[in-house]
């Protein structure tokens, strides 16, 4: 199942990145929430058992030839929505959302998973057909990809539910969808965007979203996190404040700045040279994946890698938005940075099955 | 070829991904050289401004002593709790948990925070001065557990007067008001600064300069660590030309005159005639500055500004009376140096006398027959005086008065002084728009109608009798210490001085040692006779109202009995110590006369370096009121 040629072939350098960015993030963290007093920070002991066991899980999925996942790629689908449902009616609450199944040593989120089973069924699904997806094609997929979109924004967890519609747009897309489509889908989004402002969207959510318009209006309330998050990234300035050497992450002006403000920490403590380095990793990151997709010997491989692909490049590009305070703030993490065991576990996954896809262009 | 074709379109999408990628990461480098080059001056101010602040660290005043050294003000540590309103969300429930904590009404809390609620919201607003104990541990738990991190517990400097005496003198400290503020460039909102007495006075030197500590606070306001910290300068040390036992001695002696029943109220100035140096004073009734010292509630404010006695009155330099007979002095100073009469010249005092018409009465009915100048001072004889007085005229009175201090400010460095009078043509054509009555000179001449005088002015009269002529200006403040040593404060340049002719001079010396050490029963300054140290002085008493008034006001409760004074200075040749004690309502200028004998005593036994006198069980006032029967008051047989 490993051939030894195929060590080969392994994207070595996007492994590195990959590397680079965790051990950035772990820094961070430690950064953030080591006390002085106690020693080294639970959460950033958490946080390196998590990246080991994301790389575990990247080993898993590098073992078995991708087709293997995607073959199964129902089943894994049958099972997430079933781990989505038991959250719904069991999952543990923590800040007012059930989003948990906890376990004896990590509390698992079923919905980091459900980025790489939705991405594993709709490769499968586009991978199957030939030639431009039809609409009824779209419409299987939509469904497919909104029962577990539904189920997430159920609990509520708005920000990772949203997260699954770019792996559909981006899957879609790449199987050739017309862009007149394309551009009905868009205007379907924004046309839906008041009446999910009415129904859909919890007073909080309205909240942050119309402080995001004018942060200044509610600047101890909602925008305060905004405000805050400006000020910490252009407090950093050019070569930053040094390494736990940040007073607005360290002394909690901003909040959980180890998880969806890890990057205005970045910001403020390396400034903007490290701003720049962690960019420039994504950056790199993203654009071997998607010379990955290209190299993959058949669509079902490249659709895998732009899936996996497009729910992180999503993530990294609004958490780093949110982070400057340029976008509304949102319970997203920055994947490979943020504080948060199943993240970190199914972005590693997901990395695993795009460097598969790389490693075994030549096989058959 | 449809696979191919399939891969080649592919891979175009994939190129505008890749483009499109790169183009939002284009963007968000620029978004972040914006955020941390170009504006990051700005955002590096508000992150400081987030993360420190600048705690105001309150300088003590300086302390004060007395002419030996003895400590008279001091300092001591006390608790102020405050609300600082910057990090509050909910100011509301801030406010009531804290009235519940401290056990104040909420109402309370609520009145001060609305009262300075357009202060910057990171200037903390005092909720509870002087707090006890047990408040601030009760805060500081609640503190600890992060219920109220916006209230601050802060240790201050705190006045204190560890004897309460020289109430009047001392004054007391409070905060400033907006009227100060703007007066005064050194003076900030919140400032504690002198109000009232040589705290207010010498405030510039006794407030010293506040420190600042520059703190790391975190978000939730709580104190991280201290970035640097400027100290405090204390404020400049001052010793004062009080004697702290004189002044205790005339403070006892008001004391004992309170506790007999006889008066409340009254006045006392001690100086030094040769360098106008104030050894005591006083006025009664005082206040305790201790009260003041850490914010007055304002129910004890209210009593004292309620109370019919006027606790906050300064007698001594605000209180204006009419001088009886302690102003003949003056007025035979005139009638000498004018050239109008000599030590020798002789009046005959049947009990009464007529000029322009009227009759004027002796205060002896009986006459005094045929009387000088020393003998008229030793006694009192109100017919000698008319008579000086009518030959001198209202305006060379005037001039001698003023030459020795009489109805002009002393210029003592105390806060509000009034300004007494004695009367002049001048005066009259321009205050009253009329022309003096020659008849008005008479009531003049023994220190009735128009003359008032407070009792400063009547401490520098009898200095200046005493020293000859130069009318020294009554000073508190004999040296500065600003942290290298004490630095002798020069005493201020006389107010005047004039060459009076010794023998003229003596005269008025003789009579006035006669007041109290005549052999015969009737000398009315007996009381103060010191054996061996020539006592000076002379005895008043002085009419508050007419006898026809008396009669009407006496179904009131209003004191009407006369006011009582004793001036004088000793020992009569070489004095080292003039002075003046008034008691309102008195009665007799002998029971000043009684007081000041304690004063005397203790001054020279100090000198001599004797054991000092302790305050006599008895003065042995005099209770009488002559008047008394002229009211429907009983005598209530006070003895």
């Amino acid at each position: 199942m490993f051939e030894r040629r195929l060590y080969y072939h392994i994207d070595w350098a996007l492994l590195a990145a990959i590397v680079a960015l965790c051990a950035m993030g772990l820094a961070m963290i430690y950064s953030t929430t080591a006390d002085p007093t106690r020693g080294t920070s639970r959460l950033y002991v958490t946080q390196l058992y998590a990246v080991a066991i994301g790389f575990a899980a990247m080993l898993v999925c590098l073992a078995f030839d991708y087709r293997t996942f995607t073959d199964k790629s129902h089943l894994v689908y049958i099972g997430l929505l079933l781990l989505l449902l038991y959250v719904l009616f069991f999952g543990s609450v923590m800040m007012g959302a059930r989003r948990w199944i906890p376990l004896k040593l990590v509390n698992l989120q079923p919905s980091e998973f459900a980025k790489l089973g939705v991405a594993l069924v709709l490769a499968k699904f586009f991978g199957e057909n030939r030639g431009a997806p039809t609409s009824t094609d779209l419409a299987i997929a939509g469904a497919l990809t909104l029962v577990p979109l539904a189920l997430i924004a159920k609990e509520p967890d708005l920000g990772t539910a949203v997260t699954l519609i770019p792996v559909y747009m981006a899957v879609a897309y790449l199987a050739g969808m017309r862009m007149r489509i394309l551009g009905i889908l868009c205007v379907c989004f924004v046309l839906a965007a008041p009446v999910a402002w009415k129904f859909g969207l919890k007073d909080y959510q309205k909240a942050r979203i119309s402080t995001f318009l004018d942060p200044s209006a509610d600047a101890k309330g909602a925008g305060y996190q905004q405000i805050q998050a400006r000020i910490t990234v252009g407090s950093g300035g050019l070569s930053g404040k040094g390494f736990r050497k940040g007073t607005q992450g360290q002394l909690r002006f901003l909040p959980v700045a180890h998880n969806d403000f890890i990057f205005s920490v970045l910001a403020e403590e390396q400034g903007f040279a490290g701003v720049l380095v962690a960019l420039g990793l994504y950056l790199f990151v993203i654009l071997r994946a998607l010379e990955a997709a290209r190299l993959a010997k058949d669509r079902l491989g490249s659709y895998l890698v732009l899936g996996v692909l497009a729910s992180f490049t999503f993530q990294v590009i609004y958490n780093i938005t949110m982070s400057a305070g340029l976008a509304p703030v949102k319970g997203l993490t920055l994947p490979l940075m943020s504080y948060g065991g199943s993240s970190m576990i199914a972005t590693l996954a997901g990395f695993g099955l795009v460097l598969n896809v790389r490693m075994r262009r030549f096989t058959n | 070829m449809a696979l191919l074709e399939d891969r080649r379109k592919a891979g175009l999408r994939l190129s505008v991904l890749q483009y499109l990628i790169t183009i939002v990461f284009s963007a968000l480098v620029v978004s972040f050289w914006v955020l941390q080059v170009v504006e990051h001056a700005k955002f590096e101010e508000m992150a400081e401004n987030n993360h420190q602040r600048t705690l105001a660290l309150r300088a003590p005043r300086g302390l004060v002593f007395d002419r030996d050294g003895r400590v008279l003000v001091e300092n001591r540590h006390s608790y102020s709790i405050s609300i600082v309103r910057e990090h509050t969300t909910d100011l509301n429930r801030t406010v009531r948990l804290l009235a519940a904590v401290l056990g104040v009404d909420e109402s309370y809390v609520r009145d001060v925070v609305d009262r300075h609620r357009h202060e910057p919201s990171y200037r903390p607003i005092t909720i509870v001065q002087d707090a006890t104990l047990a408040q601030v541990a009760a805060v500081t738990a609640r503190r600890l557990d992060f219920e109220l991190p916006e209230v601050r517990v802060e240790e201050v400097p705190t006045r204190r007067y560890p004897d309460t005496m020289a109430a009047h003198l001392f004054g007391y400290v409070g905060e400033v008001n907006d009227t100060q503020v703007a007066e005064h460039d050194n003076l900030k909102s919140g400032d504690i600064a002198g109000q009232a007495g040589i705290e207010k006075v010498y405030n510039a030197l006794l407030m010293g300069e506040d420190g600042a500590k520059r703190v790391v606070v975190n978000s939730v306001g709580r104190e991280i660590r201290t970035l640097e910290e400027d100290e405090p300068t204390e404020g400049k040390r001052l010793q004062l030309t009080i004697d702290y036992d004189l002044q205790k001695a005339t403070e006892d002696g008001f004391k004992a005159a309170d506790e007999a029943g006889l008066t409340k109220a009254g006045a006392a100035v001690v100086l030094d005639p040769n360098n106008g140096d104030v050894l005591a004073f006083a006025s009664e009734p005082a206040y305790d500055p201790n009260a003041f010292a850490a914010g007055i509630d304002r129910t004890a404010w209210a009593s004292l500004n309620t109370d019919s006695l006027r606790p906050l009155q300064d007698r001594a330099v605000q209180g204006r009376y009419s001088p009886g007979s302690t102003f003949k002095m003056a007025v035979a100073l005139a009638g000498l140096e004018e050239g109008v009469i000599t030590p020798d010249f002789r009046v005959h005092c049947n009990g009464h006398a007529n000029f322009y018409g009227r009759q004027f009465a002796c205060w002896n009915t009986r006459g005094h027959g045929s009387i000088d100048l020393r003998h008229a001072i030793e006694q009192s004889c109100d017919v000698f005086f008319y008579t000086v007085a009518n030959m001198v005229g209202i305006d060379k009175i005037n001039k001698w008065a003023t030459l020795l201090g009489l109805g002009v400010l002393s210029g003592i460095d105390l806060p509000n002084e009034l300004q007494g009078l004695v009367p002049s043509t001048e005066w009259k054509r321009e205050k009253m728009h009329d022309k003096w009555y020659a008849g008005e000179t008479i009531s003049v001449g023994i220190g009735q109608g128009a003359v008032s005088v407070t009792p400063v002015s009547m401490a520098v009269y009898m200095a200046t009798l005493a020293n000859g002529g130069t009318r020294v200006t009554p000073h508190l403040l004999k040296a500065v210490d600003e942290g290298d040593g004490w630095k002798p404060v020069p005493p201020p340049p006389p107010q005047s001085r004039i060459d009076i002719d010794p023998d003229k001079l003596q005269a008025i010396r003789d009579g006035l040692w006669m007041v109290v050490n005549a052999n015969e029963s009737g000398a009315t300054g007996g009381r103060a006779r010191l054996v061996g140290y020539d006592v000076a002085g002379k005895t008043g008493s002085a009419q508050v109202i007419s006898n026809q008034g008396r009669i009407a006001a006496g179904r009131t409760t209003k004191d009407l009995r006369d006011n009582a004074w004793f001036v004088f200075f000793a020992p009569r040749d070489k004095p080292e110590i003039a002075g003046v004690v008034f008691l309102e309502h008195g009665i007799h200028g002998s029971n000043a006369a009684a007081l000041t004998r304690h004063i005397l005593d203790t001054f020279f036994a100090k000198k001599e370096k004797r054991p000092l006198p302790p305050p006599p069980p008895d003065f042995h006032f005099n209770f009488s009121d002559p008047y008394a029967h002229l009211t429907a008051r009983p005598a209530e047989g006070r003895n």
